[in-house]
């Protein structure tokens, strides 16, 4: 595997591998051979840091679900952050990692790895939709102002 | 003789153990408390207006107090629906600091230029108070809090000058040697509909506009209300994004905002769902609600090639432009005259 590559937010350094996909809700995306198009699914390094610790992660349903492209499936709290979740793609969505609802910490720990969030099995065309780890950088650089801008206004509401 | 103050304990959906443990311990202290009535009923929401449960809560004139697992709006905006009225007492218990309440102002300001249904309703001048279980928590608290209001509630009540003797018995009651409990057994089934939050609502008339499942209609005052709340299709929370005033509230809905949360909490945490891939909440309720059409073996609200389209096509719409017969004019005659 070739290095990854690196989204300076700020001070700190954001690793994106390059040996898979990613969506623009800031979430990976890898298959697994031997599970056909099944795609799994999990937190960017620029998620994770914008969450910091995650303490609770709820999904809206149980999987096995159908699921269309920006619905809202979960929610997630973290110290410093909550957040709805919403899929990536359409889809039906496989699984959902059992270890993590019972320890969400696993995302902090092993975000690219044992932390993954759940399984999509996308319905037609809905793959081509991912981006490369390339242009999921440039992405970041354009969200990159807004990001700080939504923070930002938060904390002086 | 003073009256001992009411206290509901509206037990939850959830078999966590730890959940029936605190409404348990709970209900056990009040039970010994000679200052207080309790009384067991299950869950306030899936509570039919007509049952047992609702019989003795609308039998009661005084002030009570209800502890259940919703937001202190969903509880009282039930209530309400339910034939149940009263003004919304103070409670002390879980509430936040007051550091965000410079900036607070500043949004009462602006609220306070709106007419609200409920500066229209005749409401009776007692208090309910609702608490809500938090969990974890400690059972005493909860005592506590239900001791505090009793007496402030008592204070309020008292006209002329208090028998200081029975104001000390009051004040410094024995615990009774044996625990008085009630309990209403009822059967209740799982329910999902919209609760609307009165002091919030403005009678703008978006939700019933929105919802094609016959779930909202107006009373006779021309108001907005609940009329087929089983109408109501499960998991669907489509109608609370459309409220310009976050006056429509699902209690049992994960989304604290949507649940009844107060608008001040939350205010430490960073909301992210907008990076995370949040639809615009008009998007969002439109697709949820054509979802639910879809379940039901309707067609979905046509898309006039207008991502925000919400309400239905004029119908017959080969007839628009055409001119006008003699029925059509009578009709027009009809609305001038202004019945």
């Amino acid at each position: 595997m070739t290095q990854p590559l690196v989204f300076m937010m700020g001070e700190f350094p954001a690793e994106i591998p390059t040996d898979r996909q990613y969506a623009k809700n800031h979430m990976w995306a890898m298959s697994d051979p031997s599970l056909s198009s099944t795609n799994r699914f999990g937190f960017t390094a620029y998620a994770v840091r914008l969450l910091q610790d995650v303490y609770f992660l709820d999904w809206h349903f149980d999987a096995p679900a159908p699921v269309s492209e920006q619905q809202e499936i979960g929610s997630v709290e973290s110290k410093k952050a909550e957040s709805s979740l919403y899929s990536p793609l359409s889809g039906e969505i496989s699984t959902f990692n059992a270890q993590l609802l019972a320890d969400p910490s696993g995302i902090n720990v092993d975000k690219y790895g044992e932390g993954w969030l759940f399984e999509i099995q996308p319905s037609d065309n809905q793959a081509e939709t991912l981006l490369s780890a390339e242009q999921y950088v440039d992405h970041l650089a354009d969200v990159w102002v807004i990001t700080q801008r939504t923070i930002k206004g938060q904390l002086n509401d | 003789m003073i009256k001992p103050l009411n206290v509901f304990v509206s037990s939850g959906l959830s078999h966590h153990p730890d959940k029936r443990q605190i409404e348990q311990s709970v209900t056990d202290l009040l039970a010994l408390d000679p200052r207080v009535k309790v009384t067991m009923i299950p869950n306030l929401y899936d509570l039919r207006p007509d049952g047992d449960a609702y019989s003795q809560l609308k039998a009661l004139d005084d002030d009570f107090i209800v502890i259940s697992w919703m937001f202190q709006r969903a509880a009282h905006w039930i209530l309400d629906r339910n034939g149940v009225l009263g003004q919304t007492g103070e409670v002390e218990f879980g509430a936040e600091e007051d550091e965000d309440a410079d900036e607070l102002e500043e949004d009462v300001l602006e609220e306070e230029e709106k007419q609200r249904v409920v500066d229209t309703l005749d409401i009776p001048d007692r208090s309910i108070y609702c608490l809500q279980f938090q969990h974890p928590s400690d059972a005493q608290h909860y005592v506590n809090e239900v001791v505090r209001i009793a007496e402030s509630s008592l204070m309020q009540w008292i006209s002329g000058t208090p028998d200081q003797s029975q104001l000390d018995r009051f004040l410094n009651a024995e615990q009774r040697n044996e625990p008085e409990l009630n309990a209403v057994e009822e059967k209740a089934g799982r329910r999902w509909y919209p609760v609307i939050d009165f002091s919030r609502c403005t009678n703008c008339m978006e939700c019933i506009d929105f919802c094609l499942f016959g779930v909202y209609g107006v009373d006779t005052q021309e108001t907005i209300l609940v009329e087929q709340p089983d109408n109501c299709r499960k998991g669907c929370p489509a109608c609370s994004r459309v409220c310009p005033e976050n006056a429509i509230v699902f209690p049992q809905h994960k989304s604290p905002a949507i649940a009844g949360a107060p608008a001040e909490t939350g205010g430490l945490k960073i909301d992210l769902s907008l990076l995370f891939g949040a639809p615009d909440a008009q998007e969002a309720a439109a697709r949820e609600r054509d979802e639910q059409l879809m379940l039901a073996g309707r067609s979905p609200v046509e898309e006039s090639g207008n991502a925000q389209a919400i309400s239905m096509e004029p119908r017959q719409v080969q007839n628009v432009g055409a001119d006008k017969d003699d029925l059509d004019q009578l009709i027009d005659g009809l609305d001038s005259l202004d019945l």
